[in-house]
């Protein structure tokens, strides 16, 4: 390439992404937090996510439990431990599934154009056109009770919106002026992807990605709600969510702690890598 | 232009939640969980039953004891295989045509065809004449009566059906008619100027179906409904503390049981059934997850079901010691993980249980913990209740956690005989076979001596307690709340009805 | 015939295709799943119609005989393809009505509510999301992108709760649940459209803040228009695209998210329906569901598409 290639690759090119920032290092410094919790569970504070005590129901914060007890006596600290085990393994599980396959599809469906394009086109959104509470349904009723058929099912139906939104987006990128420009210089297609689809692109999904989080969270949540969950003792965000409604007039700071926890979590990813631009 | 559309859609909102200028008000709002989505009196008969829509040969009042509804009269033969029941004159239906011998016999005819009560007693025809009913029966049955007060043999008028015979609208004789029909959230009536006993007061009527506790529980703080019926313990107990509703608890026969599989090597002695409801925290169930400590079970048949509940019997206890003594005098010890062990065996189980009701998989929860403790590792299932009759049925069942309700008919006998009879119930007995229930069972359902019935009725209660094939739990405790300017309103134990026709607005 | 038409047309023949594949796809698949599902089906139905108390073994029994459950997949499977090639969508299996008109009804409410949560969302994120565009990394765009996860990661049934005990109970303003008057839409389409509008708030965000700092609209400016002039004309319009494909996208979502609204509000939506034909295993009201939900969702990418390629002529040459 020449020199004045690089200069005009240069200008294109947006900002750099991994600058430290002060919002970023918080962002970071939560996730590591999040991920020690998620590894050590409940034997972080040394508690029982399962032992009941009937007598002593949804009471407040006290020495032997800083988080108060549920509905049926149990340590909520040690339930909210356990339960982001399978919280953000969910979550980022099932936005690096939904998001990957999805964006990956949408470059290549719009990059070939044409007939193919229109043909991957029409039959992805053949099969998308099956309600995704139908698939997410049926999957929880085919293996009852199991966690792998909740996150598959949420992952099917989170996909749709990585996909649907690259692939219009990339259409109008490749149908920029600057990508033309490029294309008569010869640069190849990594090159292309590189300088202008993912700089187009990206923020936009990541800021998605980051709320796909509690996508999936308040997913687990509403199928709960609707009695397609997870059996029982298990502890998970969205489950206590669910769980825990009917106590919100009497007891509100025990729902509001596993969505304090999701905060979290989306706040953590947003801040970290979600979001990132200057103007 | 934002801000005029902001002002246009508040006058919006305002105008069409303009309040109704009130005299005295003649219509109220009932919100229940139960939803109404079809014609048909074997599917939706509890409903339409309440509402008042469509009424009964026999009626019952709010203790049980039956009454003419629209049989005025009936009387068996000697030798009790010949029932008669002498139709009410002059009664017409909703869209004005008479209710006569045929019209009945076809509805009834058809009740015995579809599952239901019909199909539980031994009926060999039904047939009509001269403004009687004729029930003809294999062996005498003197529970009839009260299995004619049952909601799946309310009576349609034959304009209801269609030329398949198949139900398509909601034609009854009750003292309300339908005047809209939103399945299966919603069913407004209006009050029929042609009815044959005492008509209402009330004017219109509006049934809700939500099948959330929480909206319920808003609807009645908001006044949006002027009855609410079934309240969670939560909202039940905030709803104590606001002014504009006054709140019942009736207790109702409904029960929560667990039903156990008396084949299974595991549960076929006797002692490791009293183990098991040796180990049940009844009193913490009863507080923490029911909220009324006084509805834990001491026996099966709770209060509400008069002579069936025993004043004499040692109620059941909870004594997680004396449990771990049965069972390791059947051979069980802890092994490393805590878990029983006999014969190289884990006293591994599963238990199968349903959330339609919401408490059931909280106190699956609680039975889990605790026997945990025991040595006894509990999975729990939490799908279809359909799983419990199909587990019934293949003998893959190992214990089940549902409400039964032994109230179904006035005479609790007809459930007692589904459940307990001869080779048990889907929803009762497990390989459990006990000649001499089975015949008590028998004498009880044929005679009309009360002093026998009496005698036989305490044999079947004390071999349940001993025995414990089906092991209660508690007693439900139906939660109602009520704006307190709506007077005359009964709450039936029965659940036959909202009693809307004796309700009246004060103010 | 000009290019936009020319496009239309191509779009119209594309989606017209699609929604007969899309009617024999979702059909098949979703009699698939329906027959993959474990526990037997016959007693599922029977206890939906008859209820706990009343259901037993000889119930299912009957059931299985009437609606020829015990017949091998393929003809079930052929029978129903056929009455759907005449336009019949059966009869459901648990309450005896033609699916046709529970759909009807249903769908209707649905689309309601949809529509509804839909503008509620635009009323919420457009302004707020232009608004933090334009001046990122400032006070408002701080603050929303905080209430904004706060809002995602509440559950949708929280957030009704809360809203209800807000403005119905406290307020008395609105009607908790229910749907007879245009009051009782009112919440529902807030709960959802809150949502909505905490993602797409940002989404906004940042399609404005790209906008703003592209070549063309510093040479807008340089030209000589105003800011006024440009924001509307040029910096919104671009704007926009990214937008509406997002919201096409959360439409289609939508149409299946209302479960949970539909739930607390009393609102007798499809997604309700749904959830109960599968826990009842009620065949013909699911297949029928799927397929009108399936139809649904190519009509909207229809509108979506045909939205995208109006704003943008870049698009219409695709």
């Amino acid at each position: 390439m020449t020199n004045q290639t690089e200069i005009m690759v240069d200008v294109t090119q947006t900002s750099s992404y991994f600058k430290l920032s002060p919002s970023r290092l918080l962002g970071l410094g939560l996730m590591t937090l999040l991920v020690i919790a998620a590894i050590t569970g409940p034997a972080l504070i040394g508690g029982d996510p399962n032992k009941q005590s009937l007598l002593h129901t949804l009471e407040g914060p006290s020495i032997a439990h800083p988080l108060g007890t549920d509905n049926l006596g149990r340590d909520m600290a040690s339930r909210l431990l356990s339960g982001a085990q399978l919280s953000l393994s969910l979550a980022f599980l099932s936005v690096i599934t939904a998001g990957l396959p999805g964006a990956i599809l949408g470059v290549t469906a719009t990059w070939f154009g044409g007939w193919p394009d229109r043909l991957l086109g029409a039959f992805a959104d053949a099969v998308l056109a099956l309600p995704g509470l139908l698939l997410v349904l049926m999957l929880a009723a085919i293996s009852p009770g199991s966690w792998w058929a909740l996150y598959v099912g949420i992952s099917l139906t989170l996909w749709v919106e990585y996909f649907r939104y690259t692939r219009q987006r990339t259409r109008i990128v490749l149908a920029e002026p600057s990508v033309e420009a490029s294309r008569l210089l010869g640069l190849g297609p990594w090159l292309l992807i590189r300088r202008h689809i993912i700089p187009e692109i990206g923020p936009g999904l990541l800021t998605i990605a980051a709320f796909g989080a509690a996508t999936a969270v308040t997913a687990v949540a509403a199928l709960g709600f609707i009695s397609v969950g997870i059996r029982p003792p298990t502890a998970e965000w969205g489950v206590m969510m669910t769980e825990l409604l009917p106590y919100w007039r009497e007891a509100p700071f025990l729902i509001l702690q596993p969505v304090a926890c999701l905060i979290l979590t989306v706040l953590a990813l947003h801040l970290s890598v979600g979001g990132a631009r200057l103007p | 232009m934002i801000k005029q559309l902001r002002v246009a859609i508040g006058l919006i909102i305002a105008l069409s939640t303009a309040p109704v200028l009130a005299d005295i008000k003649t219509n109220v709002t009932i919100a229940a969980p139960w939803e109404v989505a079809s014609f048909d009196p074997a599917v939706a008969g509890f409903a339409l039953q309440k509402l008042q829509i469509m009424e009964n040969l026999v009626d019952a009042d709010a203790t049980g004891i039956l009454r003419s509804g629209l049989a005025t009269e009936w009387s068996a033969s000697e030798d009790g295989l010949t029932w008669e029941f002498t139709l009410r004159n002059g009664v017409i239906f909703h869209d004005g045509t008479p209710l006569n011998v045929d019209a009945a016999v076809f509805a009834l005819d058809r009740a015995l065809q579809q599952p239901g009560v019909l199909k539980k007693a031994p009926i060999s025809k039904i047939s009509g004449s001269n403004g009687k009913i004729i029930f003809t029966l294999e062996t005498p049955f003197t529970a009839l009566p009260a299995f004619l007060a049952h909601a799946s043999t309310i009576i349609p008028a034959p304009s209801a059906f269609n030329a398949e015979g198949k139900p398509v609208a909601l034609i009854g004789t009750g003292p309300f008619k339908v005047s809209d029909f939103t399945p299966p959230q919603n069913i407004s009536m209006a009050r029929n100027e042609a009815y044959w006993g005492t008509a209402p007061k009330i004017e219109t009527v509006n049934y809700l179906a939500a099948s959330r506790a929480e909206t319920r529980a808003l609807l009645a703080e908001s006044g949006n409904a002027d009855i609410v019926f079934t309240l969670d313990p939560s909202g039940y107990g905030h709803l104590q503390h606001v002014d504009d509703v006054e709140t019942q608890a009736v207790p109702i026969p409904r029960v929560v049981t667990l039903k156990v599989n008396s084949g299974h090597p595991f549960f076929n002695d006797v002692r490791a059934r009293q183990a098991l409801s040796l180990a049940i925290p009844r009193a913490g169930i009863a507080k923490a997850i029911t909220r009324f400590p006084e509805a834990a079970a001491g026996q099966l048949f709770p209060p509400a079901l008069g002579d069936w509940h025993s004043k004499d019997l040692m109620p059941l206890e909870t004594d997680l010691d004396k449990a771990a003594l049965l069972l390791s005098e059947l051979g069980w010890t802890k092994g490393e993980d805590g878990i029983l062990t006999r014969d190289e065996e884990r006293f591994s189980i599963m238990l199968r249980t349903f959330p339609d009701r919401p408490e059931l998989p909280l106190i699956a929860t609680a039975l889990q913990d605790t026997w945990r403790e025991l040595g006894i590792e509990l999975e729990v299932s939490v799908a279809s209740y359909t799983e419990i009759p199909a587990g019934h049925q293949d003998g893959s069942l190992h214990v089940a956690l549902y409400a039964r309700n032994y109230g179904l008919t006035p005479d609790p006998i007809g459930s007692v005989i589904q459940d307990f009879g001869k080779g048990g119930g889907d929803w009762g007995a497990m390989g459990w076979d006990n000649a001499d229930v089975v015949k008590a069972i028998n004498i009880i359902a044929s005679t009309k001596n009360q002093e026998i019935r009496g005698e036989n009725i305490a044999k079947v209660v004390n071999s349940l307690q001993q025995e414990l094939p089906i092991i209660p739990i508690v007693w439900y405790q139906h939660t109602v709340s009520v704006d307190k300017n709506l007077n005359g309103v009964i709450i039936d134990p029965l659940q036959r009805s909202y009693g809307l026709s004796k309700m009246f607005w004060t103010e | 015939m000009s290019s936009f038409g020319k496009t239309v047309f191509a779009v119209l023949a594309t989606r017209g295709l699609q929604a007969v594949v899309v009617a024999v796809i979702v059909g098949i698949v979703s009699f698939v799943m329906m027959q993959s599902l474990p526990g037997d089906a016959a007693y599922r139905i029977a206890a939906g119609r008859y209820g706990y108390d009343m259901m037993d073994a000889a119930a299912a029994e009957a059931v299985r005989l009437e609606l020829g459950l015990d017949q091998p997949a393929i003809v079930q499977l052929w029978s129903w393809l056929t009455m759907l090639a005449q336009f019949d969508l059966g009869i459901s299996a648990v309450y005896g009505t033609p699916v046709a008109d529970e759909i009807t009804t249903q769908l209707g409410y649905s689309m309601l509510l949809a529509v509804g949560a839909v503008v509620a969302s635009l009323l919420i994120a457009l302004p707020l999301g232009i608004a933090s565009g334009l001046k990122p990394n400032g006070l408002l765009d701080h603050v929303t992108l905080g209430v904004s996860i706060f809002i995602r990661a509440i559950p949708s049934f929280a957030l009704g709760v809360l809203l209800v005990l807000i403005f119905a109970v406290q307020l008395n303003l609105l009607p908790v649940a229910g749907f007879k008057s245009f009051a009782n839409l009112i919440l529902p389409s807030l709960t959802l459209g809150l949502g909505l509008a905490a993602v797409s708030n940002r989404v906004i965000r940042d399609a404005v803040v790209d906008a703003m700092s592209a070549d063309w609209r510093l040479f807008s400016r340089t030209k000589g228009l105003s800011a006024q002039r440009t924001l509307s004309r040029h910096v919104l319009r671009n704007a926009a695209l990214p937008v509406v494909t997002y919201v096409g996208v959360q439409l289609a979502y939508l149409i299946e998210g209302v479960v949970i609204v539909e739930t607390v509000f009393a609102w007798p939506g499809i997604g309700h329906a749904l959830v109960h034909a599968i826990f009842g295993r009620d065949i013909a009201m699911v297949q029928g569901t799927a397929l009108v939900l399936g139809l649904t969702y190519v009509a909207l990418n229809l509108i979506v598409d045909l939205t995208c390629r109006c704003i943008d002529p870049r698009t219409r040459r695709a």
